[in-house]
């Protein structure tokens, strides 16, 4: 057993870490810090940042424009990002259609869509859910009839996250009614600016504005938009979603995220002692840490076996609830530990331009709208059941 | 042995429960409860006009309640309706505060009824400090034997708009020393108060008050000087009494919204009540819910007991703070996406019910109380 980084590997590590050093806006990583959403335009900077020294799609073939990282290096540069406080990058295109592309899509449209995505051309958003298909993803209903050189789509999709920032949607749709539900569904391209398409908001509890419905009436597709075969999306659905399901486990988003929570206890105080010197508070913190430190190595775990040629399966949906679960009980913890100030929420006390009072400590401007937030966690990506159905299945044979 | 409310409280419930649900809406009420006031005086004089307030009185101040089951009963129907209009800050915190002071305060008791003045109790010092004695706010004694005070009050929930402010200082003892408390009662445009004001997230506007050498007179002390620690201890004692009520109204309403979606939500081909997994868990839901009403019960009959009501108290609240996280929590979860929209009526009710925890001591708080007792 070797838990070490090579000497490449920690080179590398050195390079991101000095990378992210010298280019990370102070105001975004302020907002990232402290929970605040970031702007459409935050991202975009970011993303072009990186897309200049080659890493916003370091996954990638370097014929595509990538660095052709191994999941070790790809875990490097995320952990680095995640302690550094960066904007997450947004996965949608790089992270999620651009696999799909180039394991299935035609050599024209990856040569199309692929130089849009590192460029930020497009802002690509998922269609995959449906307000009758969330868990039960095969029953969707969208469909997508011919009719030439078209497809004519009609349906709703929802849940849709950043569909108000984006030109474009990958979109499962109903091609056939025959056979199993499974066989019917198509993976198609589609322009948001296309006739016939309407975004509606969704605002969460929180009062943010992420997520969206779709309606689609008789919007014109060009048969071309087609990836792979027709009826034959479901594969490349579940394909898909086994990468988004990877890179869940967030341990250096935690790590900071703890940090950050023990200072706030060392600053608060209970019975007129450091909060952190509360028997109670402790015993909830170390259970974290050590749930926390239990994630990494379960991570590693995968990743190692991944490395060795091993293909990951169901350990992803390990990694996905328990990612999940461990950032849901710190968000909840940081809620506790701000006492009465967990009543406040003025995510927006960190932009430029606000002129309210001052939230003190600047945490507690957005930390109960975060916790309230972060439920979808156990919810989104396939939810938490779903997991542990996969799990059952797969690793149980029950 | 009969657990059941006398049939005048079963009336008051059933009556309330009904005007919740036919006549205040719950987008209306989200709208209000994020506005810069925080509530709608339309539906604060609506509801007053139904005689809530009056149900939270005693009768000697022209109420008609007052009593601890009185109490538990209204609020256990004002979280039914999620209502964010003052009734604890103005029925309880205040005027159980008033109602122990001289004659002109009893009297601001019945200007509340009489909707001419809104007092607000101004106790709370620091974000995590859940001690009722706790208090820095200075009260010193001036050469002409008139008081000044100076020190800060945080997350004052419905100040912004009071008439008077019920304020905790003290003149003498350790930060937690219950000797030495003394309540001044002035009205808010008293020279040297500052007021800042923030949104919250489950409905309502708190805000940071300071005070710099504010001037009060002998006569406008609630009780005697240093000596009101009983009284500021009896009003948040009530004030946990209601809000454990108000998150048993909440829960059941949670638990409708719950079980009707497991009802008719279909996946699979099925509704998603059918899987086992699911019906555990909400009936694991429903377990906790029967164990967090039997502790308010248990809160309510030991309420006027001297040894017991601390005790009791602790239990309720610990029992309420560690039940409703779960049952907001779980709800969510079982709801999918639609637990998490602003559309829904459930993540609102399931915000309230997770802030309740912040307000006078937490899980943690009440049971290493309940250990100390």
């Amino acid at each position: 057993m070797d838990l070490n980084f090579t000497k490449e590997q920690e080179n590398f590590q050195i390079e991101v870490r000095s990378f992210l050093n010298d280019t990370l806006e102070p105001q975004v990583v302020e907002k990232v810090k402290n929970g605040i959403p970031i702007t459409k335009e935050d991202s975009e900077r970011w993303h072009q940042k990186l897309n200049e020294k080659g890493w916003l799609a370091g996954t990638w073939p370097k014929q595509y424009g990538g660095q052709e990282w191994d999941v070790v290096e790809k875990f490097i540069f995320e952990e680095e990002c995640g302690s550094a406080g960066a904007p997450r990058i947004v996965p949608f295109g790089v992270g999620m259609l651009a696999p799909v592309l180039m394991k299935f899509g035609s050599q024209e449209q990856r040569d199309y869509w692929l130089p849009r995505m590192l460029t930020g051309e497009d802002w690509w958003c998922q269609g995959y859910s449906e307000p009758g298909s969330g868990s039960d993803l095969a029953s969707l209903k969208t469909s997508a009839v011919r009719d030439g050189d078209h497809y004519i789509v009609n349906g709703q999709k929802t849940w849709t996250t950043f569909a108000q920032h984006a030109n474009m949607i990958f979109c499962l749709v109903r091609t056939s009614n025959e056979g199993k539900p499974q066989e019917g569904i198509s993976f198609i391209l589609i322009d948001m600016n296309s006739p016939g398409i309407e975004v509606r908001p969704i605002i969460t509890l929180d009062g943010s504005h992420e997520v969206n419905e779709i309606f689609f009436s008789d919007v014109k597709v060009p048969v071309k938009n087609l990836v792979g075969e027709e009826n034959k999306g479901w594969t490349y659905a579940k394909y898909l979603l086994t990468h988004e399901r990877t890179g869940n486990a967030n341990v250096a988003v935690s790590k900071r995220k703890i940090q950050k929570l023990k200072k706030l206890a060392d600053d608060a105080k209970k019975n007129e002692q450091p909060l952190s010197n509360d028997p109670m508070f402790a015993s909830r913190l170390a259970q974290i840490e050590i749930d926390l430190q239990n994630l990494e190595i379960t991570n590693l775990r995968t990743l190692a076996s991944v490395e060795n040629g091993e293909a990951p399966g169901a350990e992803s949906s390990i990694i996905k609830i328990l990612g999940s679960e461990i950032e849901q009980d710190i968000d909840n913890l940081t809620r506790k530990s701000l006492g009465k100030r967990a009543f406040v929420n003025e995510p927006d006390a960190l932009s430029t331009g606000y002129n309210g009072a001052e939230v003190f400590p600047k945490a507690a401007a957005y930390a109960s709208g975060k916790y309230f937030n972060h439920r979808k966690k156990s919810i989104y990506a396939g939810s938490n059941e779903i997991q542990k159905n996969i799990i059952s299945k797969l690793m149980l044979n029950l | 042995m009969d657990f059941k409310p006398s049939p005048e409280r079963q009336i008051l419930f059933d009556t309330l429960k009904k005007y919740f649900e036919n006549e205040y809406s719950l987008s209306d009420r989200n709208i209000a409860a994020h506005s810069h006031l925080g509530y709608s005086k339309k539906a604060w004089e609506a509801m007053r006009d139904l005689g809530i307030l009056e149900s939270l009185i005693d009768p000697e101040l022209d109420g008609f309640g007052g009593t601890a089951l009185d109490i538990s009963t209204v609020f256990e129907a004002l979280g039914r309706g999620l209502v964010v209009e003052p009734f604890l800050e103005v029925g309880i915190l205040a005027a159980k505060v008033l109602s122990r002071g001289n004659d002109a305060q009893k009297s601001l008791v019945k200007k509340i009824l009489e909707n001419e003045c809104l007092p607000i109790l101004a106790h709370s010092e620091t974000d995590t400090e859940y001690l009722k004695s706790f208090v820095e706010t200075k009260l010193s004694v001036e050469a002409d034997e008139s008081y000044k005070i100076s020190g800060t009050k945080r997350m004052i929930k419905h100040a912004s708009e009071a008439t008077h402010f019920l304020v905790t200082c003290r003149n003498t003892g350790d930060a937690s020393s219950e000797e030495g408390i003394s309540i001044a009662c002035i009205p808010t445009d008293r020279e040297g108060i500052k007021i800042d004001s923030f949104a919250t997230i489950d409905g309502g506007r708190v805000s940071d008050l300071t005070f710099t050498n504010v001037s009060i007179s002998p006569e406008e002390l609630v009780g005697e000087l240093g000596m009101s620690y009983s009284i500021v201890s009896h009003a948040i004692d009530t004030g946990i009494l209601a809000i454990c009520s108000e998150a048993l109204g909440i829960m059941e309403r949670i638990k409708e919204l719950t079980l009707e979606y497991l009802k008719t939500r279909k996946q699979f081909g099925v509704p998603i009540g059918k899987f086992q997994a699911i019906q555990h868990r909400m009936a694991q839901l429903l377990v906790e819910i029967e164990q967090a009403r039997s502790s308010v019960i248990n809160a309510t009959i030991y309420f006027d007991d001297q040894t017991e009501r601390e005790k009791t108290i602790s239990a309720a609240k610990f029992s309420i703070g560690k039940i409703g996280t779960l049952v907001a929590e779980e709800s969510i979860q079982l709801h999918g996406g639609m637990g998490m929209t602003w559309e829904y009526d459930l993540g609102h009710y399931a915000k309230r019910l997770v802030l309740i925890d912040h307000e006078f001591g937490d899980e943690d708080f009440h049971l290493q109380k309940y250990i100390s007792l």
